[in-house]
């Protein structure tokens, strides 16, 4: 029986080409986006769930609530560590990690000196690290490896970089921005892509105090708050997170006091966590991947409606095989399982096609979104699971109605070719499987305007600075001389305009902030203010707006501030009353007066509002050098600025980054999801379109006889293509109706999370209908033309 | 082996009511060879399928060998079909995705029989119909006649014990209708029943019986051995 199902079902999709290349290809091509989006979803799910004690891993994070102002950081001052080593119990293990990107890695001992800059940076840990996280080791002894000043682990990656080898790489001597030697005691496998430890290079805590001699005071360093300064902790078993976040908060109250006291708060993060929660460092929203998952079900869902629409219509086409089967006495269920077979048939071709086309766009997926995603079947269990569940749920979903109509024909009506719309469950059911398919198409399309609206609102609105021909160069060394010869040089360059040294442009994902003490007051504000260290060249460089006093006068160190307008105004004031105020920030001691106010800027991205700022000199915190030029010198300039650069730092790897390239990584999760929502929703309508097509095309069969008797009592051409407009334009406006509100709520709460937004207006809503309409008119249009045009003494012939 | 009494089956739309069968009383022995004829929409196909239960009646009583088959539910009157009754049509109704072998080999397979015994019995009825040769073949690659010799093979294949015709030679010239109509004598001779609807007095004259219908109940029936 089952033999003669497949048979039989074979033979039917063999001799009905067209019917089953639209279902293949739809299916195709909604199973591959299914899968891809699994894999996706799989892949962030999988972030550090290979360590074998991830439930009782944590991060200790840090939380400020002082007043109406809170902030959260993943980071803490590096005693609390310490503290939670010396005076408490909850931990089995503790392990700081202190951390700093982009580093200068040089070896100097090889007989040529080479230099790699190293944007994943360097890693100051404690031993316990790689006994709190499990990372294998190729090469070294886990126990002593970093037990010892001056000693490194690197990654195998690394090792083959540097060295040649793991082995050659052992005991070799690698030296981090110029200054500390160390010695490799050991070598890690390479770092699996499903962590969010992404430095390659680990080396021993004690060296800290060479770097940053604040941080390693473990005695004085308990009011700063670096974001890379980490703290891992390994519970004990049976210890709740209510015990761990008590004994923190007693390290406060041993350790703080006042105000201070009060606002700071630290709690441990489960590592399951790190990678999606935003209010910390993760750069994965779980609302995206829900987001995503939506939309598979959203493609699954169509390529299914365009099935069943497209079976129960053709099931009219076998009407004569259904009724002998039913004489020769098959059962209804024998028939319905007869349908499932032919969808299983269908449906396996399409996921074979659809694993296939799903493994060869991984590559292009994981660049388009910077992840490195692996897509094996046999070596994946969950997978090998959900494959085949969603291979039966799709054949069940789309075979299952389709099923149950062809099996309950009434032989007699079915043999003598009686079966009416009616029987196969009349239009109103594929009447409402096109509105569903119109309305998921629409609802995608409003998705990818509003989105696309706002990153182009994000990227082209007016930051309140300049940020067109504005390159960024990194300052390495900051001292005095060398930056003044530095800027010489590059003023002598013809096309440079403007060159101004600073700790981070305008608007930067790195920023400082301190509490801020106004006039005499001994206690801080409830607020805390963005700090931008830089000379006096800045403003004009970046043309910021004095709306009131003047620029600050040339310094090496803070002797005035300029401040911006949200400064000013969160302390109730009007910016001429704070002109010869003074204000301190850094602490209560460094009080000097406020000489001007700037208009206000985005100094983060739109995602964030404008922050009070303070402006002020303080040229040993500047780490770039901003070239405001002319681009019509873009050629010249852009060599000139290399040669000079490493001339002027012959120990450092020269880069260069335009500003306006550099905030637009702010939005680039925006924009990667703005790609994903325009690929699926091409897809989307495209499926749609594939069912669209095969049901006009049908519409066009059974109305043979209607349009041939309409054309021969006198109707147009249009009139005629009345027939199929009104009705898809009608299905077309019900589908609006019911996407318009479901894609403005979702989108509106998309847009909640930008501080500065689009508004949501009709316009994207006539946008994203029009599109629909244009898209149902090219598919259904040469079909229907078609149909009109046809002779109506042949088609009353034909009928 | 057939005897109904009373049946009745009335076709309903929104505003019109058309009465097919109106209280109609026949009897079927078995072995016999009965023809129905009578005009267009007199009923003679509403029987049949009563008959070969396709349909239901709405009144009267139909009791086939012994067994009130009237008010069965789907699942019973597919069972009993598929072991009882063989069809053969005017447009013969052969599935155009099967091969002929295939298209015999069909009741066989609904009947549950294993595929050893189906590959004989499928063989041995194309053989006494003299249509083994064309056994791969697709039925639209089959003459009208060699269409209907694979149907009648089809309504035999499982022995069944009624035959249910309905104009079996109403697509067929006369050469290969009267080959047709040999045949279902022959069946007939070997013991099987069979009612035969038909327009064509030359057909009727090979049965038995003519039983003659107008507006849904007999009028006559001339006995003919």
């Amino acid at each position: 029986m089952i033999k003669n199902y497949f048979k039989i079902a074979w033979r039917n999709l063999t001799r009905n080409r067209a019917y089953t290349i639209i279902n293949v290809l739809g299916l195709t091509l909604g199973v591959a986006c299914c899968i891809l989006i699994y894999t996706l979803i799989m892949h962030h799910l999988s972030f550090d769930n290979f360590h074998n004690n991830k439930d009782r891993i944590y991060r200790v994070v840090s939380e400020y609530h002082d007043g109406d102002e809170s902030g959260y950081n993943q980071g803490l001052p590096s005693p609390v560590g310490k503290a939670i080593r010396n005076t408490t119990t909850f931990a089995e293990q503790v392990a700081r990690v202190i951390s700093f990107d982009n580093e200068l890695i040089s070896l100097p001992k090889e007989k040529e000196v080479k230099k790699f800059q190293e944007p994943s940076g360097v890693a100051f840990v404690e031993p316990a690290f790689f006994s709190i996280l499990n990372f294998p080791l190729v090469m070294g002894n886990q126990s002593t490896m970093l037990s010892s000043p001056n000693t490194a682990v690197i990654t195998q990656k690394l090792a083959k970089k540097y060295f040649g080898s793991e082995e050659a790489a052992m005991n070799k001597t690698i030296r981090v921005e110029n200054k500390t030697d160390f010695i490799i005691t050991g070598v890690l496998k390479d770092l699996p892509n499903n962590t969010d430890r992404h430095q390659e290079i680990y080396v021993s805590y004690a060296n800290l105090k060479d770097y940053s001699e604040w941080m390693a005071d473990d005695a004085n360093a308990w009011h700063g708050t670096y974001s890379e300064c980490h703290c891992f902790v390994l519970l004990k078993k049976g210890v709740t997170t209510a015990t761990a976040n008590a004994a923190l908060a007693q390290i406060v109250k041993n350790n703080y006091e006042g105000r201070e006291a009060k606002a700071r708060k630290y709690t441990v993060q489960p590592l399951a966590d790190i990678h999606f929660d935003t209010k910390y460092d993760a750069n994965t929203d779980k609302k995206y991947l829900w987001a995503l998952a939506f939309i598979a079900v959203f493609l699954i869902t169509t390529a299914c409606v365009n099935f069943i629409n497209l079976a129960t219509a053709q099931a009219l086409n076998r009407s004569k095989e259904i009724g002998i089967r039913k004489v020769l006495g098959s059962m209804r269920s024998q028939l319905f399982w007869q349908f499932i077979a032919e969808t299983f048939i269908i449906t396996f071709f399409a996921f074979c096609l659809a694993y296939w086309i799903a493994k060869m766009t991984v590559p292009y997926l994981n660049s388009l979104l910077h992840v490195e995603m692996e897509l094996t079947f046999f070596r994946n269990y969950q997978l090998l699971l959900f494959l085949p569940l969603l291979l039966l749920a799709v054949v069940f979903l789309s075979g299952s109605y389709p099923g149950l109509v062809l099996a309950r024909f009434q032989p007699v009506l079915a043999l003598k070719s009686k079966l009416s719309q009616k029987h196969i469950g009349g239009f109103s059911l594929r009447r409402i499987l096109v509105i569903t398919q119109f309305a998921i198409s629409q609802m995608l399309i409003i998705g990818a305007i509003v989105i696309a609206s706002q990153m182009h609102y994000s990227q082209n609105a007016d930051m309140g600075f300049t940020k067109d021909a504005i390159v960024i160069l990194p300052v390495p060394d900051t001292t005095k001389v060398k930056m003044n010869n530095m800027r010489d040089r590059l003023s002598s360059l013809a096309g440079v305009e403007k060159i101004s040294h600073g700790f981070s442009p305008p608007a930067a994902q790195s920023n400082n902030s301190s509490g801020a003490f106004y006039n005499n007051n001994p206690e801080p504000e409830h607020w805390s203010a963005n700090q931008k260290t830089a000379d006096n060249d800045y403003i004009n460089t970046f043309g910021l707006q004095l709306i009131a006093g003047r620029n600050y006068v040339p310094s090496d160190t803070a002797k005035e501030y300029v401040v911006n307008e949200t400064f000013v105004k969160n302390l109730g004031l009007q910016p001429k009353d704070i002109l010869g105020k003074n204000i301190s920030v850094n602490g209560p001691n460094h009080r000097f007066p406020v000489v001007g106010v700037v208009k206000d800027f985005y100094n983060l991205s739109f995602h964030s509002k404008i922050e009070p700022l303070v402006i002020y000199p303080d040229y040993g915190r500047y780490q770039n050098c901003a070239i405001k030029m002319n681009m019509n010198n873009i050629k010249s300039l852009l060599p000139a600025f290399e040669k000079i650069w490493n001339e002027e730092y012959p120990d450092y790897v020269y880069s260069y980054e335009f500003l306006d390239d550099k905030i637009n990584k702010f939005y680039e999760l925006d924009v990667m999801m703005l790609r994903l929502i325009q690929i699926f929703t091409g897809i989307a309508v495209f499926i749609g379109c594939l069912g669209l097509y095969g049901l006009v095309s049908f519409m066009a069969v059974r109305k043979t006889k209607e349009i041939g008797v309409r054309k021969v009592l006198g109707a147009s051409v249009p009139n005629i293509l009345w027939i199929f407009g009104k009705e898809f334009s009608k299905l077309l406006l019900i589908a609006f109706v019911i996407s318009a509100p479901i894609g403005w709520w979702t989108m509106h709460k998309y847009l909640e999370d930008f501080v500065y937004r689009i508004n949501i207006g009709a316009g994207i809503f006539m946008l994203s209908i029009l599109a629909t309409f244009a898209i149902a008119v090219v598919t259904v249009g040469y079909r229907s033309a078609r149909a009109a045009l046809a002779n109506p003494v042949k088609s009353l012939r034909t009928e | 082996m057939i005897k109904i009494t009373n049946l009745e089956k009335i076709y309903r739309t929104e505003e019109v009511e058309t009465i097919a069968l109106n209280k109609l009383t026949i009897d079927v022995k078995e072995g016999e060879f009965v023809a129905i004829m009578g005009p267009s929409g007199c009923g003679k196909s509403t029987l049949l399928n009563i008959l070969g239960l396709l349909d239901d009646p709405d009144g009267g009583s139909f009791i086939f060998n012994g067994v009130e088959v009237a008010h069965f539910n789907e699942r019973k009157r597919a069972d009993m079909r598929k072991h009882n009754i063989g069809f053969v049509f005017q447009s013969f109704n052969l599935i155009d995705e099967l091969t002929v072998f295939e298209n015999v080999e069909l009741p066989l397979i609904y009947t549950g029989v294993k595929p050893a015994d189906r590959k004989k019995r499928v063989e041995e009825v194309l053989d006494k119909m003299q249509i083994m040769h064309r056994r791969n073949h697709y039925p639209q690659q089959l003459s009208g006649g060699q269409q209907q010799r694979v149907a009648v093979a089809r309504a035999v294949v499982n022995n069944p014990k009624l035959i249910l015709a309905d104009e079996p030679t109403g697509n067929l010239d006369s050469s290969n209708g009267n080959e047709v109509m040999e045949l279902l004598t022959d069946l007939n001779e070997q013991g099987t029943t069979i009612v035969m609807v038909t327009h064509s007095e030359h057909d009727a004259r090979f049965s038995h019986r003519i039983i003659r219908m107008l507006d849904g109940t007999t009028v006559t029936e001339n006995i003919l051995i």
